[in-house]
């Protein structure tokens, strides 16, 4: 292929702006698997595949009872808790080993071992410490989000420009200084990969756990509708636990783009 | 002003193997107050770890540093002074800016982390930038600036809190000729202007020639002084036409016999 080749494509002989084809071409394919979705309803039947329609239906349905906000209010109450303490934790964890190599090297393999764990499998242990309410949800919610956060953020301390934080202590800057103005700044777009990762995960590891225990949550309501062989329900939760981390993930994104606007271009993935 | 004495440098001796080379050995020589010693030496020869030394964000191995009269560095020492409290400036090869702030955020950084941004610095801040011609560049960010622009931001940056000493590593030397010697010409300026002591490390003959009261040659590794050759040139120096002085080119024949 020669440079004229390559330069065509961008040449004013293209009348169609790149967004146009993009979100034409997001809509196509969310056209697409709607039918296909309708499609395998028609042939497998309402009890293995529940219509998009009827789904539809139950949504607004849930809404119009008003339990869609409390299910949602609940899961995201867990979510949100879990995710702010796995957060500071797995934030402030690697800078607090950062002041210590030894400490470090002494800690991390323990913390490493513990991921092994199964998460959800704790839950009903954690149910005997703490009870049927949120506080184990929670704690799973944030084991999730600590160890996603933990190692993206030691990596992005680790992949700090050491001739920076030099330059920076020549240049009067305290520890303290220097962690807040220097390598915080210099790791965000590790930590928001981590957030990206993360925050997903802290909603599902709450629906998760509502289908261990819970008396309302988006969780609580598809396991109820399993239950009942509502696979409408059970499809109708799915779609709002989809549209929730969709929510959150734009709310990230944006987030993103004004905190590294200082980024020459944007080699960041959007999910 | 600054006295190194004997000062030496090595690697850390690791078990079970041969104990490593001196980067630099019984290196001695002094800086006096108000100076602009240039100091040329071939690539490698440890003039970056000299000055990481003197800067302290690197351990002697032997000898001493005096500034001001009072010890800063010895081999023993185990707590590092990055900067010696402010006493000492370092421009570095790499313009080492923060990215993430722009020209006027990056100059007033260090009066930001010294607790000492006020009008004043800010308006200090914005006649350094005007006298090195980054007006209207305020507001870019270090990835928006030319090499050159970058320097000068770094320069001025070390100048903005007025530190006595200063320390430069070779901080012309990615840019292309013309760019240089403006540099160049603003570093004399504002040397004329605040006669800060200056310790500059060059690989650059001419440029050792074009702006040092002195020059000290190195030899290769391990780094000892070579050679000092005073620079008979009269300021204020005109840096394009220094190679028509009438003694240029016997200053220049003379360091670059020594230059291994």
């Amino acid at each position: 292929m020669t440079s004229a080749d390559i330069t065509s494509g961008y040449s004013e002989g293209r009348v169609i702006p790149r967004q146009w084809i993009v979100t034409g071409g997001r809509i196509a394919l969310a056209v697409a698997l709607l039918l296909a979705w309708n499609w395998g309803a028609r042939s497998l039947g309402p009890l293995f595949f529940a219509p998009p329609f009827a789904t539809a239906q139950r949504i607004v349905e849930m809404a119009a009872s008003g339990q869609l906000f409390t299910d949602i209010y609940a899961t995201m109450r867990v979510s949100v808790v879990g995710f702010v303490i796995g957060c500071i934790c797995g934030v402030g964890l690697p800078f607090i080993l950062r002041l210590s190599p030894r400490a470090t090297d002494a800690v991390e393999p323990f913390i490493m071992a513990s991921q092994g764990i199964p998460k959800y499998a704790l839950t009903p242990w954690l149910i005997l410490w703490f009870g049927i309410g949120d506080a184990p949800k929670e704690i799973v919610v944030t084991l999730f989000v600590f160890y996603i956060v933990f190692i993206t953020v030691s990596a992005g301390i680790r992949g700090v420009d050491q001739r920076i934080v030099n330059m920076a202590r020549i240049l009067g800057a305290s520890e303290r200084t220097i962690a807040r103005k220097v390598i915080w700044i210099a790791l965000l777009p590790f930590f928001f990969t981590g957030l990206k990762v993360a925050l997903p995960r802290a909603v599902s590891a709450a629906i998760v756990g509502e289908f261990l225990v819970a008396v309302e949550g988006v969780g609580f309501s598809i396991e109820r509708a399993r239950q009942l062989s509502d696979t409408t329900g059970v499809f109708a939760g799915i779609v709002v636990a989809v549209t929730l981390v969709l929510i959150i993930n734009a709310a990230v994104n944006a987030l993103e783009r004004h905190a590294l606007k200082w980024r020459p271009v944007d080699r960041d993935m959007q999910l | 002003m600054l006295e190194i004495k004997a000062l030496g440098k090595r690697f850390p001796v690791r078990a079970g193997r041969e104990p490593p080379p001196w980067i630099i050995q019984d290196l001695s020589f002094s800086v006096g107050a108000g100076e602009l010693l240039t100091m040329v030496g071939p690539s490698g020869a440890g003039k970056s770890t000299l000055l990481n030394i003197i800067a302290q964000i690197d351990v002697a191995s032997a000898g001493e540093i005096v500034f001001d009269g009072e010890r800063i560095v010895s081999a023993e020492q185990k707590v590092l002074h990055p900067g010696l409290n402010r006493r000492i400036g370092y421009v570095t090869q790499d313009d080492n800016l923060l990215p993430w702030r722009t020209t006027i955020d990056n100059v007033l950084f260090p009066r930001e982390v010294q607790g000492t941004l006020d009008d004043a610095a800010r308006a200090q801040a914005q006649e350094l930038i005007g006298a090195v011609g980054l007006s209207g560049f305020e507001r870019y960010y270090p990835h928006e600036l030319s090499g050159g622009m970058r320097k000068r931001a770094a320069l001025i940056r070390t100048l903005v809190y007025d530190p006595p000493m200063i320390l430069m590593d070779e901080p012309f030397a990615a840019v292309d000729a013309q760019t240089r010697t403006q540099l160049q010409e603003d570093l004399l300026r504002l040397w004329s202007l605040k006669r800060k002591t200056i310790l500059f490390v060059t690989h650059d003959i001419t440029e050792a020639i074009a702006l040092g009261d002195r020059a000290l040659v190195l030899t290769r590794r391990p780094a000892r002084i070579a050679a000092e050759h005073p620079i008979p040139i009269p300021r204020p120096r005109n840096v394009k036409d220094i190679f028509t002085m009438p003694n240029f080119a016997a200053i220049y024949e003379r360091i670059r016999a020594d230059v291994q």
